[in-house]
C-alpha cells in the first residue's frame, strides 16, 4: 500500500508522453523524408534480389511444430522446479511430497505422449500420415497396428 | 509458509484429490489401451479406449460424490490459506459432480459411433471438474485463478473437440481468445485490489468491503475482476462468445459450459459477495444491477426469433444467469441466508433443466451432425415421443411453470428479491419471465407440430444418455412437486 501511495505519478505520465511523441516523430519523419513511388515491383516481397515464385502456402511438416510445443511445455514446467529449489528448506517434507506429485504428473504426461506416438519422428512405425492427429486426440490410424 | 498436513486436511480434500488423480489415471489407461485394445472383451463398434475412459470417469466422479459426506465430517476447515472446505462448498461441489457425471454419460452417448475420438474427452472433463471444484473451495486470489485456468484450459480443448467441423474449431478459438483476454482483465483487477488493500484473501476482502466505502483503485480492481467473472458467467456486456461457442461445441460440452463452468464461478462469486453491504459499495451495486437487468433483457430478446436450438438455449442461459444475479443483490447484511438458499435452489433447478435440454440435443446429435435447427425438432413428438416429452418438460421448467423444479427456483429468487425491496429488479424479472415464455413455448409447440420438411435421419438412442434423461426428468418433476428435501438440504448447507 505505501508503495503506491508515496510514489509520484508524474514520471509515469512524462514517460508516456515521451513514448507517444517519439513514436509519432518516427512515423512523421519517415513519412516526410521517405520517398513514395508506385512502380511495378514496389508491392513485391523482397527476396534478396530474387524474383519470388509460387505461393507461400505450401504444406509443411507439423512435426517441428509439435516438438517445439512439447519443448516449451516441459521447459515451462521445469521452471517450477527452480522455484521449489529456492524454497526447499522452508517447505520441508510436505513440499517434497508435493514436488514428487508434480513430477509424477509430468512423467505421466510424457508417458502418454510417448505411447500415442507423438514423439515419433520421420517415417513412422505405424504407417504414414499419423501425425499430428494421434497426438491431439485422434489416434485413429495408430490403432491400425496390433 | 510451511504447514503441516494433518489427516483432517487430507480428509477434507479427499473428493478433490480423487478427481485430480482420476484424470492422470485415465490418461495413462488411455495411452495403454489405445494401441493394445481389449477387443474381444468389449463389444465391437465402440472404441475400447472410449468405453474404458467413460467407465473410469463415471466411477471416479461417483466416488468423489460419495466422499463428500466424509469430507463434510471434517468441515468447515481451511486447508492452507488457499482452500476452504465447508458446507456451502460441499453442496456446490456435489451439484457440480452430479452434473459432471451426467455430462460424461451424455458425452459417451454422443461419441458412440466416433471411432477416432480417443477418450481424451474424459481426461479433459475430469480436469475441468477438478478446476470447478477448486473454484468452489477457493478462498484466495491464487486458488481462484488456478481453478479458473484449469477449468478454462480444459474447456478450450473440449469446445474444439470436433476438430473436423469448422464450427467446432471456431468455437474453440473464440473461447480461447476471449477467455484469455478476460483472464488478463481479472489479473489486473486482482493486482489493483492487492496493491491497495494488501490482501489476497477473499474472506478478508469481503470484510473490508463490508466495513467502509473503498478507494477508487479497489473499486476499479473489483470491476475488472467482474469482467473476468462476467465472461465466465456470460453476463451481458461479456456475452458475445456464448451463442457461437454453444453452437460449435459438441452438445455434451455445451451442457458442461452452461452448467458446471457457470455454476462453479457463481458459487465463488456468491460466497464472498453475498451479505456484503452494497450501500457502502455503490459503484459495484450499480454495475451488478445493470448487468443483471441487461442480461435478462438481452438474453431473452435475442432468443425470441432464434431458429437454432443451441443458440436459443445459449441466449436463454444468459437470461437465467441474469435472474440468478438478483439473489446476490438481494442478500444485503441481513438476507445472507435466504439469498444462499435462493441461489442454491435456482442453480439446482437450472442445472437439471439445462442438462436435460442439452441432453436431448446431444442424444439427437452425433459428431457428424448436430441436431440444432428447428426443423430437426419439428414433429419430434411422432419420431421420438419420449424425447419430445422430456425436452418439453425441461423447457417448461426453464420457463418456470409450476409443478417443475424451475418454478421452485424462480419462486425462491423472487421471494429473495421482494424480501430485499428490489422493486426494479423484481419487475424486470417478471417482465422477462413473460418474454421467456414465448420462445420456450415456441420450441415446445414446434415439437408437437407435424413437420412439412423431410424428417432428419433417425438416430438410435444410447442407453447411457437415456438413463441420464430419465433421472433428470424424475428429479424435475419430483422436486417440483415435493421440494421439501431440497429445501431441507439447502437449510442445512447454510447452517454448516
Amino acid at each position: 500500500m505505501p508503495l503506491i501511495a508515496t510514489m509520484p505519478l508524474w514520471p509515469l505520465v512524462a514517460y508516456f508522453g515521451v513514448v507517444v511523441v517519439m513514436v509519432a516523430g518516427i512515423l512523421a519523419l519517415s513519412w516526410v523524408l521517405g520517398q513514395r513511388r508506385r512502380d511495378r515491383q514496389t508491392g513485391q516481397p523482397y527476396e534478396s534480389g530474387m524474383v519470388s515464385t509460387g505461393s507461400a502456402r505450401g504444406p509443411l511438416s507439423a512435426e517441428f511444430y509439435l516438438i517445439a510445443m512439447f519443448f516449451v511445455i516441459f521447459d515451462l514446467e521445469a521452471v517450477f522446479l527452480f522455484a521449489y529449489a529456492i524454497a526447499y528448506d522452508r517447505l520441508g517434507w510436505a513440499g517434497y511430497v508435493e514436488m514428487l506429485i508434480f513430477v509424477g504428473v509430468l512423467a505421466a504426461a510424457l508417458g502418454y505422449l510417448w505411447k500415442v506416438g507423438a514423439l515419433d519422428w520421420g517415417t513412422s512405425r505405424y504407417g504414414k500420415g499419423r501425425l499430428p492427429t494421434s497426438a491431439a486426440g485422434g489416434g485413429d490410424s495408430t490403432r491400425g497396428k496390433s | 509458509m510451511s504447514w503441516n498436513w494433518t489427516m483432517a486436511d487430507a480428509q477434507a480434500l479427499l473428493p478433490l484429490m480423487v478427481v485430480s488423480a482420476a484424470a492422470v489415471v485415465v490418461l495413462l489407461v488411455l495411452a495403454c489401451c489405445r494401441r493394445a485394445g481389449v477387443a474381444g472383451i468389449l463389444p465391437a463398434g465402440e472404441t475400447p479406449a472410449t468405453r474404458i475412459g467413460a467407465v473410469l470417469t463415471v466411477i471416479a466422479l461417483a466416488a468423489a460424490l460419495a466422499l463428500l459426506p466424509v469430507a463434510g465430517a471434517a468441515a468447515p476447515r481451511s486447508v492452507t490459506f488457499l482452500v476452504i472446505v465447508d458446507g456451502y462448498g460441499l453442496f456446490f461441489a456435489g451439484l457440480l459432480l452430479s452434473a459432471c457425471i451426467a455430462v460424461a454419460l451424455l458425452g459417451h452417448s454422443y461419441f458412440r459411433q466416433e471411432t477416432s475420438a480417443g477418450g481424451e474427452f474424459y481426461v479433459l472433463l475430469l480436469l475441468a471438474a477438478a478446476g470447478a471444484m477448486t473454484l468452489v473451495f477457493s478462498r484466495h486470489f491464487a486458488s481462484f485463478f488456478l481453478g479458473l485456468e484449469i477449468l478454462s484450459v480444459s474447456l478450450y480443448a473440449l469446445a474444439a473437440y470436433n476438430r473436423a467441423s469448422l464450427a467446432g474449431l471456431e468455437a474453440g478459438v473464440k473461447y480461447l481468445v476471449l477467455a484469455a483476454s478476460s483472464a488478463s482483465f481479472l489479473l489486473l483487477g486482482m493486482a489493483f485490489v492487492y496493491a491497495k488493500t494488501g490482501t489476497m484473501d477473499l474472506g478478508r476482502l469481503a470484510q473490508l468491503l463490508n466495513a467502509a466505502p473503498q478507494p477508487a483503485l479497489v473499486t476499479v480492481g473489483l470491476l475488472l475482476i467482474m469482467v473476468g467473472v462476467g465472461f465466465k458467467l456470460a453476463l451481458v456486456p461479456f456475452h458475445l462468445w456464448t451463442a457461437d461457442v454453444y453452437q460449435g461445441a459438441p452438445a455434451a460440452v455445451t451442457a458442461f459450459i452452461a452448467t458446471v463452468s457457470k455454476g462453479a464461478m457463481f458459487a465463488l462469486l456468491m460466497r464472498y459477495l453475498v451479505g456484503v453491504n452494497f450501500t457502502l459499495q455503490y459503484p459495484l451495486l450499480a454495475v451488478l444491477t445493470a448487468v443483471a437487468v441487461g442480461s435478462m433483457f438481452v438474453g431473452n430478446l435475442l432468443a425470441l426469433r432464434q431458429e437454432n436450438v443451441k443458440r436459443l438455449l445459449a441466449y436463454s442461459s444468459i437470461a437465467q444467469l441474469g435472474y440468478l444475479l438478483v439473489t446476490l443483490l438481494a442478500a444485503g447484511p441481513g438476507g445472507r441466508e435466504l439469498a444462499i438458499r435462493a441461489a442454491g435452489g435456482f442453480l439446482a433447478a437450472y442445472f437439471i433443466a439445462t442438462l436435460g435440454a442439452f441432453g436431448v440435443v446431444s442424444l439427437l446429435s452425433s459428431p457428424q451432425r448436430e441436431a440444432e435447427s428447428f426443423d430437426d425438432y419439428r414433429g419430434l413428438a411422432w419420431r421420438h415421443p419420449v424425447l419430445a416429452g422430456v425436452l418439453a418438460a425441461m423447457l417448461l421448467s426453464l420457463a418456470g411453470i409450476p409443478l417443475t423444479v424451475g418454478f421452485i427456483g424462480k419462486f425462491y429468487v423472487l421471494a429473495a428479491g421482494v424480501n430485499a425491496n428490489l422493486a426494479a429488479l423484481v419487475a424486470a424479472m417478471v417482465i422477462n419471465s413473460g418474454i421467456g415464455l414465448y420462445y420456450y413455448l415456441r420450441l415446445a409447440i414446434a415439437l408437437f407440430t407435424p413437420s412439412r420438411a423431410e424428417p432428419p435421419p433417425r438416430v438410435a438412442i444410447h442407453p447411457a444418455g437415456a438413463a441420464v434423461l430419465a433421472v433428470l426428468t424424475v428429479l424435475l418433476v419430483a422436486v417440483g412437486v415435493y421440494p421439501q428435501p431440497l429445501l431441507r438440504l439447502l437449510a442445512a448447507v447454510v447452517a454448516l
